[in-house]
């Protein structure tokens, strides 16, 4: 990333296909043209296929092409060349020449040029001063006045598998072996130090005294000693190492005026400068791939800047590790060097591996890269304002019909229905019944489960109340399709051994409908439910039976139409043949209990009466509700019906006190099995360190102990689960009565059904009846909370005491208070309401009362306007890439 | 290779590409080399010299094919996260630890200003492997968060990266691997440095089996009769993966006091963040600074972790140092871009932004955050173009929703509510687990007086994105208004835990709990 580009000043492509490597580039006054101080740099550049060519570019103006006469010479050489360097080849002269490394040769030339009369007339010629044929492949070279020789230079090359060769001009001088050797590194010569420096491929920097390798063993003679006993030849002695961790790229040994010299490193990740010495200076972990480096000169005091070019196209600028430019380039350049050409000093050159060579120079041209347009189209407004207009038309009508979450629907999706058969099973499908009966009837059951849209796993679920039981109350359907239905049947019969507080059931169907929209599908979709009741026949729980005269429990319905003869209402009871059953019938319950219907000849009453209160319940619903299905059927609309014998509170009483013994008998089984639970739990811990003891101890009896406390604990379980069932059925009974009390009550007072309904409310609590919450303490406070309210007396009696916890009571006799107060009141007039207005006029009516707490302040803050919602951040988020 | 001279060696060749970084083609010359019978070779010495060399040289070319950075990678897994026996305070003092979100002495841009993540902490300009540090503090929360294609964080580490790039093989060699692992004879390697350090680097980078690695490394160390610092921090890199901190961090610091390196810092400080010890980490990179002034790497590691520690005037100031040192450093410029930006400067925001798009930078990400920069500091004339452009360069959905968004939070700023609604309906098309956008979408729900809808958004921005406190409040003030107080006290709650400094959410629990109290 880079602001800036490299501005082009020459640039050219060498040949096609060719292909280029680190030490194809040299830039030096190759043809000794330089007179006295100047030196006008050549670009030598030599390539794979054995191209070598000489450029001396010279543009008219920056950023031009190449011109023919930039190219000095161009020749073909017959084997690959991995390497140009100019220095003083040539023995006798201090003049430069060029040396060329080829696979397995060592060429030095000659460069020279002769004078045309116009400048495209000039020529130049290479001629060929000496070579040497190499035994080894080669693979690259340095030179310099290896041992401090003056005014010529020598080469040392260095083969593919690790032999440095030496050569001495003309002359080839010695080859050593370097240890340790696996892959050729860089290699470059020092002259301050008078060494070779290289790195291995263990990844450490080496540096080797000149010295040390002139005496060291002779490779040739080396050679043969390994063939016998495998490196274990003399070694050859390292002046310095430092292990950096990484492969290197190239070396560079630096030493400018107004800086330390140091060896420069520049590594596959990091950048590295060493003391002369092999001490680390400074290094800069590089966040790209380098491709190539230069130090090339100490701009600042004590500091050295670098060029560094990298994979991405950018040449950057260090000063020591502070990053000073970064330039664009057309290329990934594998070498860059610094030339002074015309009068242009420190020209960048770089080569690009396929031959794209360029000469730049640094400038505050923006880098190349421009955002291209986005395709923009004449605007026409018009138009757009007609596709707009037409696209928001639309999304209106498909936001209607389709949007995440679809509106809310007047229409029901689902339904569900259930069909109670007339007639009882001609067999019985009863199971498991606890009923004591010959037969145990049962009925068929039919639901139908429709959806008017897509029904995802429609779960139906049927429940009677126990003691009434269903053969199966789960069913999984398929996913339903729009306007299809299922069907599922079952069967309903008696399950426990006593006749249940209701003959009801109910359906439940829950599936989720998919959202219309595929976007929202990880949402399950929308969950809907659907419900519907049904009721169940008498004949299900009950037989007829003969009638008995004599009952403890008697209540008596007036209507004001005269009776209707049971073998019209009871026509599956009545035995048609016995005319007698027309004003009296007999009921009796599978579980044993007989309730007889008796209908006044004379006056317009029904009496039920039986031996236990309770049982009269479901007869009496009976009874009312074919009543009025009767003269429903006559289109009598005015038909009533009342009660006005007394609340049989005393008999109801008894069953409250009944069901509240059987809480008390639960609490003290629970208080029981704790005591022997922890009894039992301290007998296993003592067991349990006898056993745990490492000297055995005699038991003393104690596993006596533990299976007779065991015993104890299962007696007592099954006792507090007995005690469980009766309560249960208690439970059941003391229903039943309450619904009769009820009935009667509204009867009594003539309650509309609002009344009932808080009534009912109040009596019937939907909490389970549990140990921790029962029946009792509920229905007290709702009764009590009624006494306070509606049917308060004054208005001492409104203030709020609230009574914390509900918890058990210890006895029931503050409940019958004021279940009697409750009679009590209603018949006094009390008017059973919820709603608080009668509540504020009563507060209103009776003066001196304590203030309420007046809402007005308070409601001030409750409105909250809608826009304090808030709206979450901005997503300013995202970021941009990590490194790739 | 049409421009090689017919008479190049083979060796040579392979040397050069693999120099150049073609390393496929170094590769595939290697493996001609090595399939060559000996033939003319006439010393079987020469040969095995040239086989160990081609052998190594390819060993290299595909480890570089595959290579990352260890130091970049990092992500921690939730088994890591909730199976690390590493005991760690687990009440940490203010300041200390990463572990809790906020806990810098000085309070950190609230989140009412500025985006958190699901950490908790604020979100940062410039993605990176570890931006989702900070861990949850259950194994119920951990699962709980959703892992929807933007925030998923890998069920392990093992599992996630490390097992894509295990695949190297089969990518760099069709044919099968390249050693057969289970053969070899580590005891041999390890006595020769010069192939050993390439063979680790193929275990470790391109076969990713840590084991064996280390292995070879503590083999390979003794060898080097414990001399060779570049061992150790193998050996500690290969703990590191591990999961054994305490091990690794004893081998960098063994390796440190035989060599200064850059590197070795970072990996000791990555590890001391993995112990949550950033006050450990943040001397220790204060340390390399002394040894190594101006290190990039270094300051940019102080500078990531005061942000994480959510002190971003800190961070900052070591950002601002970062590009003293490299102006170029795309992640310094971006992250001080991205703190202009929440701290209400959004002009100078848009310096920095324009600086990135000048150096190069082009992207969905950079042109959406110049659009929200133009927004806020009322360019308008440039706000829609950049999100055209940004639109256009959209290289997933995920980034079209997060312009689309980005666009109806304009929308919603000019009043369009309109245009607004459809940008955010056009997000979700795009990407259907943008929480932020179903919040939003429930606030205009709710001002049409579409309750059911709002509370159906609302619950689903809620679900997906538990860290937001948005969600919470507005479900707490709609229920509220629908007189449903005790889910509204439930929802304020959550909103109370996201954002313990929310005043709105105070008051309206504090208005509840009244309410409560006179029932």
């Amino acid at each position: 990333m880079s602001l800036f580009k490299a501005r082009d000043w020459w640039s050219t492509t060498l040949g096609e296909k060719e292909e280029f490597d680190q030490g194809c580039l040299c830039v030096a006054d190759v043809d000794n043209s330089g007179q006295g101080k100047i030196t006008i740099n050549k670009i030598i550049v030599g390539s794979y296929m054995g191209y070598l060519r000489i450029f001396h570019p010279h543009p008219v103006k920056p950023g031009d092409d190449m011109q023919a006469e930039d190219l000095l010479l161009e020749v073909q050489l017959q084997e690959p060349i991995l390497q140009v360097e100019v220095g003083k080849f040539v023995s006798g002269t201090e003049g430069l020449h060029l040396a060329v490394l080829h696979c397995r040769k060592l060429c030095v030339y000659a460069v020279s040029g002769t004078q045309g009369n116009v400048e495209h007339g000039n020529q130049y010629q290479i001629k060929l001063m000496y070579e040497h044929n190499l035994q080894r492949t080669a693979c690259n070279m340095t030179y310099g006045p290896f041992g401090g020789v003056k005014g010529r230079d020598l080469i040392c090359i260095q083969s593919m598998d690790g032999m440095l060769m030496l050569f001495e001009q003309e002359s080839y001088a010695f080859g050593r072996f370097l240890p340790g050797f696996l892959l050729p590194g860089p290699l470059t010569y020092s002259s301050r130090t008078d060494s070779f420096i290289t790195v291995s491929s263990c990844r450490q920097v080496e540096s080797y005294k000149y010295q040390v390798l002139v005496f060291a063993t002779d490779a040739e003679a080396r050679q043969e000693t390994v063939q016998k006993k495998l490196s274990s030849g003399k070694r050859l002695a390292v002046d310095w190492v430092l292990n950096i961790g990484e492969q290197a790229l190239d070396i560079c040994i630096v030493s400018f005026n107004q800086a330390v010299s140091s060896v420069f490193v520049l590594g596959e990740r990091n950048l590295f400068c060493l003391k002369d010495n092999g001490q680390l200076r400074f290094m800069k972990k590089l966040d790209y791939s380098p491709s190539c480096f230069l130090p090339y000169c100490s701009v600042k005091e004590g500091t050295i800047n670098t060029l560094v070019g990298n994979h991405s196209n950018v040449l950057n600028i260090y000063q020591d590790v502070t990053l000073k430019w970064a330039a664009q380039l057309p290329h990934v350049p594998v070498s860059v060097k610094v030339a002074n050409i015309q009068n242009l000093k420190g020209v960048i050159v770089t080569l690009s591996e396929n031959g794209h060579l360029q000469c730049s120079y640094l400038g505050t041209d923006p880098s190349f890269f421009q955002a291209p347009r986005i395709e923009s189209k004449e605007v026409n407004y018009e138009e757009f304002n007609a596709e707009m207009k037409e696209l928001q038309k639309i999304i209106r009508e498909a936001m209607k019909t389709q949007d995440i979450l679809p509106q809310s629907e007047k229409r029901r999706d689902l339904i569900v229905t259930a069909e109670v058969s007339p007639d009882l099973d001609a067999e019985s499908k009863a199971i498991d019944s606890e009923v004591k009966a010959e037969v145990v009837p049962s009925v068929t059951v039919k639901v139908t489960v429709q959806s008017r849209v897509t029904a995802q796993k429609p779960n139906l679920s049927v429940c009677v109340q126990a003691p009434l039981a269903v053969t199966c109350d789960q069913f999984i359907f398929n996913d339903l399709e729009p306007d299809s239905s299922e069907t599922v049947v079952l069967s309903v019969f008696l399950k426990g051994n006593f006749p249940p507080s209701e003959l009801e059931g109910n359906c439940v169907v829950s599936c989720s409908a998919p959202t219309d929209d595929s976007l929202c599908s990880f949402i399950l979709g929308i969950p809907k439910v659907a419900q519907c009741k049904f009721k169940l026949p008498l004949r299900l729980i009950c037989f007829p039976a003969q009638p008995s005269k004599s009952a403890n429990h008697k209540i008596t319905i007036d209507t004001n139409k005269p009776p209707i003869s049971f073998l019209t209402i009871f026509p599956d009871f009545a035995d048609p043949s016995e005319d007698d059953q027309a004003n009296v019938l007999g009921f009796q319950f599978l579980t044993g209990s007989k309730i007889t219907l008796l209908a006044s000849k004379t006056s317009q009453r029904y009496r039920i009466q039986s031996d236990q209160l309770e049982d009269l319940w479901l007869i009496t619903k009976e009874l009312t509700l074919r009543l009025e299905e009767h003269f429903k059927k006559q289109n009598c609309k005015d038909f009533a019906y009342t009660f006005s014998g007394s609340i049989p509170l005393q008999e109801y009483f008894e069953l409250i006190d009944r069901h509240f013994e059987l809480r008390l008998n639960a609490e003290k089984f629970r208080e029981l099995l704790s005591e022997r639970a922890v009894q039992f739990r301290a007998i296993e811990r003592r067991l349990l360190t006898r056993f745990k003891d490492k000297t055995p101890a005699p038991l003393q009896h104690l596993d006596t102990l533990l299976e007779g406390t065991f015993r104890e604990v299962i007696a007592l379980a099954d006792a507090a689960e007995e005690n469980q069932a009766n309560m249960f059925q208690a439970f059941t009974k003391l229903k039943s009565a309450t619904h009769l009390v009820i009935m009667l009550i509204s009867l009594w007072q003539k309650l509309n059904a609002d009344q009932i309904a808080i009534m009912e409310a109040a009596f019937l609590p939907l909490a389970e009846d549990t140990q921790e919450l029962g029946w009792e303490e509920t229905v007290d406070s709702a009764i009590s909370s009624l006494l306070r309210t509606c049917l308060s007396k004054s208005s001492k009696e409104q203030a709020l005491t609230l009574g914390g916890q509900l918890s058990m009571p210890k006895d029931t006799s503050r409940l019958k208070k004021n279940i009697s107060l409750f009679c009590d009141r209603l018949a006094k007039g009390g008017r059973l309401s919820l709603s608080t207005e009668s509540a504020t006029q009563q507060v209103a009516a009776v003066p001196g009362g304590c203030s309420t707490i007046p809402e007005s302040d308070l409601e001030e803050r409750v409105v909250v306007p809608g826009s304090t919602a808030t709206f979450t951040n901005h997503k300013h988020a995202a970021k941009q890439k990590s490194k790739p | 290779s049409g421009g090689m001279g017919p008479d190049m060696e083979p060796l040579l060749r392979a040397w050069s590409c693999f120099r150049r970084r073609k390393f496929r083609q170094c590769a595939e010359l290697c493996s001609q080399l090595l399939e060559a019978a000996p033939g003319e070779q006439i010393l079987v010495f020469l040969y095995f010299i040239l086989i160990q060399a081609a052998w190594s040289l390819k060993t290299r070319a595909l480890t570089e094919m595959v290579y990352v950075d260890e130091i970049d990678m990092d992500q921690e897994g939730i088994a890591e996260m909730m199976l690390d026996e590493n005991a760690i305070a687990q009440v940490a003092r203010p300041g200390t630890s990463l572990k809790v979100p906020g806990t810098s002495q000085d309070a950190g841009p609230s989140p009412a200003v500025r985006p958190v993540t699901q950490s908790g902490r604020p979100i940062t300009g410039f993605v990176r492997p570890s931006t989702q540090s900070g861990r949850p503090s259950t194994m119920e929360q951990a699962i709980k968060t959703p892992r929807t294609a933007l925030t998923a964080r890998p069920v392990t580490s093992a599992s996630g990266r490390s097992v894509r790039i295990g695949t190297a093989s089969m990518i760099t060699n069709p044919d099968g691997p390249f050693i057969n692992l289970s053969r070899l004879n580590l005891g041999n390697y390890a006595e020769k440095p010069k192939l050993a350090k390439a063979l680790f680097e193929y275990i470790f980078h391109h076969e990713n089996e840590i084991k064996i690695a280390l292995d070879l490394a503590a083999l390979a160390t003794e060898h080097a009769q414990f001399k060779d610092w570049w061992w150790k921090v193998q050996i500690g890199k290969c703990c590191y993966r591990l999961g054994l901190y305490r091990e690794a961090e004893k081998q960098f610091k063994s390796a440190l006091k035989q060599q200064d390196m850059v590197d070795t810092i970072l990996y000791l400080a990555k590890v001391y963040m993995r112990l949550d010890q950033p006050v450990t980490a943040l001397n220790l990179f204060k340390q390399g600074l002394e040894r190594f002034p101006g290190e990039v790497t270094l300051l940019c590691g102080i500078a990531r972790i005061y942000e994480e520690m959510n002190n971003i005037s800190s961070a900052t100031e070591y950002y601002k140092e970062v590009l003293k040192q490299d102006n170029t450093h795309v992640e310094a410029i971006a992250c001080i871009g991205s703190n202009r930006f929440y701290s209400d400067q959004p002009e100078i925001a848009l310096r920095f932004y324009r600086r990135l798009l000048q150096m190069g930078v082009y992207n969905c990400q950079l042109f959406n955050n110049l659009g929200l920069c133009c927004f806020y500091a009322q360019q308008y004339d440039m706000t829609l173009t950049s999100f055209e452009r940004a639109l256009f360069l959209a290289a997933n959905e995920e980034e079209t929703a997060d312009v689309w968004y980005n666009l109806g939070h304009v929308a919603v700023g000019i009043g369009d509510l309109n245009l607004a609604y459809q940008c955010f309906k056009l997000t979700l098309v795009n990407n259907n687990d943008h929480a932020e956008a179903y919040n939003n979408l429930a606030v205009l729900e709710m001002q049409k007086g579409h309750i059911e809808q709002a509370r159906a958004l609302l619950q689903t921005a809620s679900y997906l994105a538990p860290h937001m406190y948005e969600p919470h409040f507005n479900f707490a003030i709609l229920s509220e208004k629908v007189g449903d107080l005790q889910r509204s006290y439930t929802a304020a709650q959550k909103s109370a835990e996201a954002f313990p400094g929310h005043v709105d959410t105070q008051q309206l629990i504090k208005r509840l709990k009244e309410r409560f109290a006179m029932l």
